[in-house]
């Protein structure tokens, strides 16, 4: 098991740095760099750059480095524990992300709780009564949860929300504690705020988990196994529960370590529309304005918080499902 | 037919035949099928049954609500006709508001005439299923409202449904194939193959999506027609999706390695392609058939993230994510709330998609 | 079809029967449009505070904001007196004496929203525009003079003036930024043309404290206007000098001194840079001159920012040694902070705006939205005012003279009368009723009739009418007959379909869209348009790389030809839609780029070139022969222009005071700066 454990690490470790030169080289495909991208910008705004002053800029920043130089200059940034400037904040990488990556993660594991939740006993049910009145509705209601983008569902509410209930919905935080240092009172302050974000990101996550624990279910409840579980009598609640829930939870656990930049992603739009302060954002801006660190430090983040978590859903998936066994693991 | 011939039926039957009957007592499976069907011809006869050129434009028909259709006249017989109508933009509001003149009302006429277009992209013709008497249908008929621009929704729905239910498919079907091949391969194989396929799933997974979209739109070369402009971006959006039925189905193949009618099977000297098509994957069907139920609406959602980031699809490239995207502002919310019925047969064509799979997974399990 | 019963186009179709030319058709439209927009009561007369500049009618006793008092009690701050200059600017409020205190909310869409602030924060130019935009007015500087032969430019300042920590503004600050800023190849490779009449530089010498000349070897009459206007010599301290930019003739010399290797040594601003968490002193100085991210930064403009633009929340708080002051000798301004609060979309910015989120905000608010923000007037407790502006078009089809990569679009692309027949094939009317709900003036790139450097009203007009038989007339003529089964005409090369690329970018109005509805009027000219909505760096990329057919943007600014001339003429590399080549050729001395083949582009640059040296009366007559080459030859195809759809949607809390029914929605009038946010304040 420890040898296992070893090897998994060593191998999340490659597997980081290669998704530190992938993501060098993808923030490197779209056309100019930081600096025309500012000129480009001040331009938009009405501001001229002159040609000479770019190249200043690009020699102050190092953009007139190769690549190579500047992911050496980046790599060795990170081994001291830092993640080097961003152009356009002209700060610190970390600093300009700062409360953002926590805020991302409580964001994002409240999403995740919220669906599988929901999408858990949904699911279940559906399957177990197939075809029933309730299973149709769901079934409709989580469609209709798929096929309406993020942001038309969030500015939805938020016009409704100030419409109907006269009631501004955005943000984490009211605006007495926007700029405040933590205390308790931000805290419940956050608190209040995370709910409606929370559901609006699970929504769509949590039709498309219902659909496939009702789908693995099925499968599992027709097969040898259950018939002669029933058939010996035993009670429903315990024929279903036992087995064929957790062997339809395999392929959940197989992808647990996704969720995370999943939830991330889809987290983008939503957090542009309403205003919250998490890394998505920030990550979309930083490749508009094609601020190669601040862009690379936010997917590494997501990177390694990827990797680690697709380690633990294999380790869980061992746990759960017990015809895996460590060799087949290699 | 007594109930011993319907059993000796049944006895004799092929494999085929039972796979049909079963199918055929799924109602709701073949009311979908018929549904994936009627959406399929609508795409083939785009042209035929939308009534409109989707790219017209005309400001005097912006935001136009959808139009009331009187089915009988005064006299209680059948005669469907729809009112002209006339506009007026408030000048204190700014807001356009539309009347029915009664004094001019236009008769619904079944094929009539309208712009011209190539049936099956041979045939010139200018037959539409519906037209109306007296009057160009671009400037009477407006079953479903205007946009802004004052395009006719219904006739654009219309169209879009061929690129979206045409290109966006293969998207999805790409997806699927790599997805079970290369989940199948390192599942059974293991060993180093399982290790390298695993780190690349894992690296680009760990990418969130938007900036691997704009690196390659922004490699789509200057001269390429907006069609094939959509259709690379549907390979890129399919090139993301595999990933995830990939680890699904690695985890399954993991698990069922080990049961006995494999091994069974493995003895009785069965080819690998055999024992993985016709005893592995069968047994997780539902799994990949709910995976592209859900494949085809992330597909449709995701073109509108990428109107987002700049990277729009423009005409003559119109899909239902390209109306969609076109909705997601204030001005329609708050004016013009019918232009989100684009939403309705994305939400149809996916549940029917979704009934119709689960109906065939049923009957390919006839004695199930 | 639907009839619009507009009375303009009843009263149209009239004349249509009656075989009316399109030109007098287009006449009756445009009366009918200006009676529907006075009939709306939202454009307002042009109006903001009085300056008072006799010395004898200034107030001698002064007040403070209560909020200073205090810390003047605390012995934080010098009295009231002593902070403001002895020569003040003087405001008489547009309606009253205001009140203090109150915070400001607005929205910005992020870091790179500076100008957002910038603008209300203009009053540190040395010179700006009255509240009509037709005249120079003193600012920072109060008085300057023009010696006769053009040459010498002499700037007063005012005695006693301070910076916002409290330090003396004085002709040092601008000497320093000469000499060590601007003077420093570090910093500023390239001087700007600006400086540099005819490529010959200028210089600054100080005369005494309060007086400042500027040199220059040859006749430079244009430099009052340079001063004044949105230029880089001219811009003030916040926008020439916040972005990674080292422009506008003066800096805090007192206070940058420490950051440059000059006062002390390379390694040991360096060092600092480094511990500072920079890479190198230039990147540390890009920093601390920014004053939306330095707080310490010493400023001049009425408010100063307390919490940088790189948070959620952008504030800034009263500057408490202000310059100006009101007729009952208040100290300015009125409120004590503007709060700005990041919105990351416009959708909900304007969602926000019409909840009444916003006590002012004219910025990013879209025009398409205005029967919305109409509608909720009373529940968000604000009023609508559209503020026209006076540039010729919103939307302009700027066509590529440099392009060639393909020798066959070459040719039409630099073919006047095929760019005049894609002019003549566009219903400006049609795209003014969907994009601008009426309210803007169809026509050509000419700025406004109102403006100085308009050329005649008969030029508004030129080749700028929907006339499809003649575009078809002349398209037939130049060669282009021939036609491909579905009706557009082919290439004469290959006998391929014609396929001319549109670059649309999702900016000041929706560009992309406007284009799809001019691609399909082209459609009855048998003209196939293909648009292409990108990214805006890539777009920025492929007209640098002269890719493009032809780019989609505005003119605004072009109104004072002069001052901001890149989106009317190829003079600059940074924006150059209509010849990137060209522009570098004109840019660099004709030692890079191409050299045009076209006389009409060689005389705009020679009439451009001279104006420089010219009195005003010259220079105008100079932009109106300019105008009148542009609007004949129609490298920029204007569409719809002289709107509120850029920055002219102003939304006001009606808890404010003293504010304008119109304001000059202009570049030079850095929109809303001339109106002088200082002035305005809360009722209640």
């Amino acid at each position: 098991m420890l040898a296992y454990l070893v090897r998994r690490v060593g191998l999340a470790v490659i597997t980081i740095w290669a998704i530190t030169i992938v993501t060098f080289i993808i923030l490197q495909l779209p056309p100019g760099d930081f600096v025309d991208a500012y000129v480009a910008q001040a331009s938009a705004m009405g501001t001229a750059i002159s040609a000479g002053e770019a190249a200043a800029l690009r020699h102050a920043y190092g953009l007139d480095q190769s690549v190579w130089v500047q992911y050496y200059k980046w790599m060795a940034h990170i081994v001291h524990g830092e993640f080097g400037q961003s152009f356009e904040y002209g700060r610190p990488v970390t600093e300009v992300i700062g409360d953002r990556l926590w805020l991302t993660i409580l964001l994002s594991i409240g999403a995740i709780i919220v669906t599988w939740g929901l999408a858990l006993p949904i699911g279940i049910y559906s399957a177990v009564r197939q075809y029933s009145i309730g299973d149709y509705i769901f079934t409709f209601i989580g469609f209709v949860g798929l096929a309406v983008p993020n942001f038309l569902l969030a500015l939805i509410i938020m016009y409704v929300g100030l419409r109907v209930f006269n009631v501004s919905v955005g943000g984490l935080f009211s605006s007495e504690f926007q700029l405040a240092p933590w205390s308790w009172a931000k805290v419940w302050d956050l608190a209040g705020h995370l709910p409606v974000p929370m559901l609006i990101l699970a929504l769509a996550g949590t039709a498309q988990l219902v659909r496939i624990m009702r789908a693995n279910l099925l499968d599992e409840l027709r097969r040898p196994y259950v018939v002669t579980a029933r058939a010996r009598g035993l009670s429903e609640r315990r024929v279903i529960m036992k087995y064929p829930v957790r062997a339809a939870l395999n392929p959940f656990a197989s992808t647990i370590g996704y969720l995370l930049p999943y939830t991330v992603s889809g987290s983008v739009i939503i957090s542009v529309v309403l205003s919250l302060p998490t890394v998505g954002p920030l990550l979309l801006h930083s490749l508009i304005s094609q601020d190669m660190l601040l862009g690379s430090t936010i997917i590494l983040m997501l990177g390694v918080l990827t990797v680690f978590g697709t380690l633990l859903s294999d380790l869980l998936l061992m746990w759960i499902d017990p015809r895996i066994r460590l060799g087949q693991l290699k | 037919m007594s109930a011993t011939t319907a059993e000796n039926k049944v006895a004799v039957a092929s494999q085929r035949q039972l796979i049909w009957w079963r199918f055929r007592k799924h109602k709701l499976a073949l009311v979908s099928a018929f549904i994936v069907a009627a959406f399929y011809l609508v795409a083939m006869f785009a042209d035929t049954i939308a009534y409109t050129e989707p790219f017209d434009t005309q400001s005097a028909r912006s935001y136009i609500p959808p139009q009331p259709i009187t089915w009988f006249d005064a006299d209680g017989h059948f005669h469907p006709t729809v009112n002209a109508l006339k506009g007026k933009r408030d000048p204190r509001t700014f807001k356009l508001s539309y009347a029915p003149d009664p004094g001019e009302t236009r008769d619904l006429v079944l094929f009539g005439h309208g712009y011209e277009y190539r049936l099956f992209g041979l045939i010139p013709t200018d037959i539409h299923l519906l037209g109306v008497s007296n009057s160009r249908p671009q400037d009477a008929l407006f079953l479903l409202g205007t946009d802004q621009l004052g395009r006719d929704v219904f006739s654009r729905l219309v169209l879009a449904s061929r690129t979206s239910l045409t290109i966006g498919l293969v998207g999805v079907v790409m997806s699927l194939v790599l997805g079970v091949l290369l989940g199948g391969i390192s599942g059974l194989y293991g060993g180093w193959i399982d290790v390298v396929i695993q780190r690349v799933i894992e690296i680009l997974r760990s990418i969130p999506t938007i900036p691997l979209w704009m690196g390659l739109a922004a490699a789509v070369p200057n001269s390429w027609t907006p069609q094939q402009v959509y259709f690379v971006i549907t390979l890129i959006i399919s090139l993301i999706g595999w990933t995830e039925l990939a680890r699904v189905v690695r985890g399954r193949f993991l698990a069922l390695r080990e049961e006995d009618f494999i091994t069974a099977a493995e003895l009785a000297g069965a080819s690998q392609m055999r024992i993985i098509f016709k005893h592995m994957v069968p047994s997780f069907l539902s799994h990949i058939i709910a995976a592209v139920s859900l494949a085809l609406p992330a597909m449709i959602i995701s073109e509108t993230t990428l109107s987002f980031l700049g990277l729009g699809l423009r005409p003559p490239a119109i899909s239902w994510g390209v109306l969609l995207q076109d909705a997601q502002n204030l001005q329609t919310l708050a004016l013009a709330p019918w232009l989100l019925v684009v939403a309705l047969p994305v939400i149809v064509v996916i549940l029917a998609f979704n009934f119709l799979g689960d109906g065939l997974r049923d009957a390919a399990d006839p004695y199930g | 079809m639907p009839n619009l019963s507009r009375p303009h186009l009843s009263r149209r179709g009239l004349l249509a029967t009656l075989a009316a030319s399109p030109v007098a058709m287009a006449l009756l439209t445009e009366a009918a449009r200006a009676a529907d927009l006075a009939a709306s009561g939202l454009v307002g007369e042009l109006q903001g505070p009085t300056m008072i500049t006799d010395p004898a009618k200034w107030p001698t006793k002064f007040q403070e904001a209560p909020m200073l008092a205090e810390r003047v009690k605390a012995g934080k701050l010098p009295p009231v007196a002593e902070r403001i200059p002895a020569e003040p600017m003087v405001w008489q409020p547009l309606n009253e004496t205001g009140k203090y205190g109150g915070t400001w909310r607005r929205a910005f869409t992020g870091p790179g929203d500076v100008e957002n602030a910038n603008r209300i924060n203009a009053s540190d130019k040395c010179f700006f525009w009255s509240a009509d935009g037709s005249k120079i007015v003193p600012c920072v500087a109060k008085a300057y003079e023009l010696s006769d032969d053009g040459k010498t430019y002499t700037m007063h300042l005012r005695k006693g003036m301070k910076w916002s920590d409290g330090s003396p503004f004085t002709a040092d600050d601008f000497v320093f930024w000469f000499e060590d800023i601007y003077g420093n190849k570090e910093i500023v490779p390239t001087p700007t043309t600006d400086m540099s009449p005819q490529g010959k530089p200028g210089r600054i010498v100080k005369v005494d404290e309060v007086t400042v000349r500027f040199e220059f070897d040859v006749p430079y009459y244009l430099f009052e206007e340079m001063m004044a206007g949105d230029t880089l010599i001219g811009g003030g301290q916040s926008v020439r000098q916040s972005q990674k930019l080292s422009f506008g003739a003066y800096s805090p010399g007192h206070y940058l001194k420490q950051f440059l290797p000059k006062y002390s040594s390379l390694e040991e601003v360096n060092a600092r840079a480094k511990k500072e968490g920079f890479e190198n002193w230039l990147q540390m100085l890009h920093f601390k001159k920014d004053w939306s991210l330095n707080t310490e930064l010493p400023t001049l403009g009425p408010w100063k920012t307390v919490q940088s633009i790189n948070n959620p929340i952008w504030l800034l708080e009263r500057n408490p040694f202000y310059y100006a002051i009101d007729t009952a000798g208040n100290q300015l301004p009125y409120m004590d902070k503007v709060q700005l609060t990041l919105g990351e979309n416009l959708e909900v910015i304007n969602l926000r705006a019409m909840a009444g989120d916003y006590d002012e905000q004219e910025r990013h608010i879209d025009i398409s939205k205005l029967p919305v923000l109409l509608d909720n007037q009373d529940k968000g407790n604000y009023k609508v005012h559209l503020d026209l502006g006076f540039a010729g078009s919103d939307f302009i089809l700027q066509i590529n003279q440099s392009y060639k990569a393909d020798p066959e679009i070459r040719k039409w692309l630099t073919n006047a009368d095929f760019r005049r027949a894609l002019s003549l094939g566009i219903d400006r009317d049609q795209l003014n009723d969907t994009f601008w709900l009426g309210v803007g003036t169809p026509g050509s790139p000419v700025p406004g009739e109102s403006m100085p450097q308009n050329p005649g009203p008969e030029w508004r007009k030129k080749w700028s009418v929907l006339d499809v038989r003649q575009a078809n007339a002349m398209l037939d003529k130049i060669g282009l007959a021939k036609k491909d089964s579905a009706g557009f005409r082919v290439r004469t090369d290959n006998g391929e379909r014609l396929r001319i690329q549109i670059v649309a970018i999702q900016a000041f109005m929706p560009f992309p869209k406007m284009s799809e509805m001019v691609g399909d009027q082209w459609q009855k000219i048998g003209i196939q348009a293909d648009v292409r909505e990108m990214e805006r760096n890539l777009a920025t990329t492929r007209v640098r790389n002269n890719e493009t057919h032809i780019y989609t943007w505005n003119n605004g600014g072009t109104e004072l030809l002069y001052l901001f001339p890149r989106h009317a003429i190829p003079v600059d590399p940074t924006e150059a839609y209509m010849g990137p080549e060209y522009a570098n050729y004109y840019a660099s001395g004709g030692t890079q780029g191409m050299k045009p083949d076209d006389p009409n582009i060689l005389r705009i640059w020679e009439l451009f070139t001279e104006a420089a040296g010219l009195k005003a009366e010259g220079r105008n007559h100079n932009a109106q022969e300019i105008w009148k080459i542009l609007a004949d030859q129609q490298y920029g195809i204007g569409t719809v222009g002289q709107s509120p759809a850029g920055l002219g949607v102003r939304l006001v809390s009606n808890k404010l005071g003293n504010i304008a029914s119109r304001v000059c929605n202009a570049q030079h009038c850095r929109t809303p700066g001339n109106s002088h946010a200082e002035t305005w304040y809360f009722k209640a």
